[in-house]
């Protein structure tokens, strides 16, 4: 059951106007949203307390340029105070935050984390270049309208956690032609938002239900094929390589990856440093060696790292200077790693971190299930 | 000055040479640039063998990593290594050695006088098999060839300045200079007609022409750039990746400020500043990073792009940081990358200077 | 409503400017009391990026002052200081700050009638230039 947001004759108006009246009754003390940049061509994350500086911010933004999660890590990572902040984000965002306080470094108690019903995000290099195409772009597909998968993110048009009831509050507009938005709320504090600006949960959410189970059907379908093409590409050690041929070591994907929350990466740390001698020993072994070395093993040890965790925001690929398929992988990788261990990143169900918890009698067919998990990740062909 | 005539083209007669220098054992290993012929994808290579000289491509005008700082830690394993750098990551690596992050003591420098780098965004477009026939053909003529980094095609720095043997291209052939008595050591027995020459002035005069002109360009259209409001237009979009310090062959510090604990604050901060402005940008200290490293860096930058190159929203940092660079460093009549002798201006003083401070 | 007052951040050497800052308060001289100080052991210490994050943490202004060159306590530490001084003069030029939010000076121990002339100054400088806009965009 949900609430009724009528909506007048714009959606992402709507839900500001929305904020800006729990800012207003002191609902809470600030909301983080996005904002354009005063250079027009990209958002920025926004913590406002003052409610008129609402009017100039963007419920929904057409580009995901920082990940939520991180500006949520950045207020909340050296513990919570008293302000009780509204974050309204992308479902891929929440479920990072998620991860995130499973990993103690985002605190929930004084959040209330909304999501509302994404249909994808434009990519951050076509924003940048043409500002109001993309702006047009991302009116099109909230407004459900057919627009080419070229021109989406790669890792949205295979997104199938688009709408996500785990947040405290949703936004669910799917299906309901752009009239009103349902307010869904996903966990007490959610309830207690409502309560508060008296809007009883009583619609019937049936509409908006068979909207977004239709819409995922089709993006499992489109998942599915994606996930093929990865386990294609990157079958065996060559086809990583592959992949991974024009890395240039920037680390961009980990700077921008939200779960990658370490200060100081293990592979930027001394510990990683291989001594010059016995690099240039294995130069000679080898007959020559690639520069910036151990690529390889900075992807696949970041993959062993964070993948459990990984919410397949997209946030590695977009952030490539070399237009890697970063996410792609990184979300193939997660899904089989993920499944492993009967565990979905980003599920508020009290699930703890698989790699946190054991059980004494569990994963006795250890070696079934790697290769069951790993079609085709075998280096012997 | 000593110069050895090349038969071949530049590329051809350095492979020979780096291979030279490895079948008699002069060096332990080459870094170059190389190219694997089935894929068109490039890299810089540590190569020991010399049989994998034939992917190299010491001259490749493609700049995927600063070499400078890529040879920065091998360069101090005491073997002794040839590298081909471009001039500006010759001056990258000299920056890192007066950091002591790298050392000239075994290490024989081949540069050229560089036409500049495509950006990384052509290389892996593919778009370079058709690109580089032509950049031959108009480096050799001294003419900016289209589409390079804008760094490059502003870039006057393109002359090596310390390297031990440095290479000109021009229509009438190509030279290589020896410029040290190790370049004539090492060079010692390697076939090719011994001349003096230098390289030919007027072929740099003409390129200078249009990179100055070019940079006049580059710097006007950053002035706009300056003061707060156009600072915070400029980086406002910062996402904050701080893939630029990475790749820069400047900042060499394992553990940046910016990513430190320094830079975490607490709840009442956030409460403060929340009170006193209504907003605050989440995470902070975008723009207070980029001025930061202008502080940490600029009298150093020595103008190779990398930074703009991987900024995943297309801020012109490169230009913005040569810019200011050449301000600072001009203070202290500081070039930096020149000498590996001269030292770095914050590290030294004079007892009499700067009356005006204080 | 009381008139602005700025807030000056005064950053000072253990051994000569803090110690001046001392001798004018014993010596009860007058100056605006405008400024918070910090205490560094000495000037060589102030990164430029302390100056910068004051300015944007709401700091209108800014004082740096160390042993008169010549006299530093660690031999060299305020030659070392006026480079990055110097370095950091053009910078605030392109950032946009007014070169007066941002001074430096030398104040010996035995200084203090100067050291409450310079704060005197900075207030006046700062007064004239109004609020700082801690490094954001007004809107």
């Amino acid at each position: 059951m949900a609430a009724v947001l009528p909506v007048g004759s714009d959606l992402s108006g709507a839900m500001n106007r929305f904020l800006k009246t729990i800012l207003e009754k002191d609902i809470v003390d600030a909301v983080l949203m996005p904002m354009k940049v005063p250079s027009g061509d990209s958002f920025a994350w926004i913590i406002m307390s003052d409610s008129s500086i609402v009017d100039d911010a963007e419920a929904m933004a057409p580009v995901m340029p920082v990940q939520g999660a991180r500006a949520l890590r950045s207020l909340t990572r050296k513990g919570e105070g008293s302000i009780r902040v509204l974050a309204l984000m992308r479902p891929c965002e929440i479920r990072a935050a998620i991860e995130l306080s499973k990993l103690g470094q985002v605190k929930t108690e004084n959040l209330i984390l909304a999501a509302y019903d994404c249909p994808g995000a434009v990519p951050m290099d076509s924003f940048v270049s043409d500002p109001s195409s993309g702006e047009d772009l991302f009116r099109k597909m909230l407004a459900g309208e057919d627009v080419s998968a070229g021109e989406v993110k790669p890792s949205c048009t295979s997104c199938v956690e688009f709408s996500m009831t785990d947040a405290d509050l949703h936004f669910g507009h799917f299906g309901l032609g752009g009239t009103e938005v349902l307010l869904i709320p996903g966990s007490p504090k959610g309830m207690e938002i409502l309560e508060a600006l008296e809007l009883p949960a009583d619609r019937e959410t049936s509409i908006w239900d068979e909207a977004v189970r239709k819409r995922r059907e089709k993006q499992v379908a489109s998942r599915d094929a994606a996930f093929e093409e990865t386990g294609e590409n990157i079958r065996g050690v060559q086809g990583m390589l592959n992949v991974f041929a024009d890395c240039i070591s920037c680390r961009n994907c980990r700077a921008a990856c939200p779960i990658c929350y370490c200060r100081l990466c293990h592979f930027e740390s001394e510990t990683a440093k291989q001594d010059p001698n016995s690099r240039l020993d294995s130069a000679v072994t080898r007959g020559g060696i690639s520069l910036p070395a151990d690529r390889m093993l900075f992807h696949t040890g970041r993959m062993t790292h964070m993948s459990l965790s990984c919410v397949s925001c997209g946030q590695c690929s977009d952030a490539c200077p070399a237009d890697i398929p970063v996410a792609q992988v990184f979300s193939f990788v997660a899904d089989r790693t993920q499944k492993a261990f009967e565990y979905s990143a980003g599920r508020n169900d009290g699930d703890p971190l698989p790699l946190r918890s054991f059980m004494k009698s569990e994963l006795s067919g250890i070696h079934e299930m790697v290769s069951d998990a790993e079609p085709g990740g075998h280096a012997h062909e | 000055m000593n110069s050895i005539v090349m038969k071949q083209d530049a590329s051809t007669a350095i492979r020979e040479l780096l291979a030279y220098l490895l079948s008699s054992s002069r060096v332990d290993a080459v870094l170059t640039m190389r190219q694997v012929p089935e894929t068109g994808s490039c890299d810089l290579g540590l190569i020991t063998d010399p049989s994998g000289m034939v992917e190299a491509e010491p001259f490749l005008p493609v700049m995927t990593a600063n070499a400078g700082q890529a040879l920065s830690s091998i360069s101090m394993s005491g073997k002794r290594i040839a590298a081909v750098l471009k001039p500006c990551e010759l001056r990258g690596f000299t920056e890192r050695v007066k950091r002591e992050q790298g050392s000239f003591d075994n290490l024989l420098t081949i540069s050229s006088i560089c036409g500049g780098v495509f950006p990384l965004e052509k290389v892996i477009s593919g778009d370079l098999e058709k690109l580089v026939p032509r950049y031959i053909e108009k480096t050799a003529r001294a003419e900016a060839p289209r589409g390079l980094r804008e760094t490059c095609k502003a870039c006057e720095e393109f002359v090596p300045m310390n390297a031990d043997i440095s290479v000109s291209v021009t229509e009438h052939g190509s030279l290589m200079h020896l410029h040290s008595d190790r370049a004539e050591e090492y060079t010692e027995g390697f076939e090719g007609e011994r001349i003096e020459a230098r390289a030919d002035q007027s072929h740099i005069d003409r390129m200078m022409k249009s990179r100055s002109a070019a940079k006049g360009k580059l710097f006007q259209s950053l002035e706009k750039s300056s003061g707060l409001d156009g600072l915070v237009d400029l980086f406002g979009k910062c996402v904050g990746c701080h893939g630029c310090s990475r790749v820069c062959p400047i900042c060499y510090c394992q553990h940046c400020d910016f990513e430190s604990i320094n830079f975490d604050y607490n709840q009442p901060y956030f409460q403060e500043s929340l009170e006193a402005r209504g907003a605050l940008r989440l995470p902070p200290d975008t723009i207070l990073f980029q001025l930061g490293r202008l502080t940490h860096m600029s009298f150093s930058c020595v103008g190779c792009g990398m930074c703009s190159d991987v900024c995943p929203v297309s801020i012109p940092v490169a230009g913005i940081f040569k810019k200011t660079g050449e301000r600072t460093a001009g203070l202290f009549d500081y070039v930096p990358g020149r000498d590996s002798e001269e030292p770095i201006p914050v590290m030294v003083f004079k007892e009499e200077e700067l009356g005006d401070i204080g | 409503m009381s008139e602005w007052q700025p807030r000056i951040l005064a950053i000072l050497c253990n051994w000569c400017s803090y110690a001046g800052a001392d001798l004018a308060g014993v010596s009860r001289i007058q100056y605006p009391p405008s400024i918070r100080v910090i205490r560094v052991p000495c000037s060589g210490r102030v990164d430029q990026l302390f100056i910068l994050k004051s300015l944007q943490s709401g700091f209108d202004g800014v004082l740096v002052s160390g042993c008169h060159p010549g006299d530093c306590h660690y031999i060299s530490g305020n030659y070392v200081a006026r480079r990055k001084f110097a370095l950091l003069k053009p910078l605030l030029e392109f950032i946009g700050i007014e070169p007066d939010r941002v001074q430096f000076s030398w104040i010996s121990a035995g200084e203090g009638e100067r050291f409450a002339e310079v704060i005197t100054k900075i207030t006046e400088d700062v007064r004239k230039l109004g609020p700082s806009k801690r490094l954001v965009k007004k809107t």
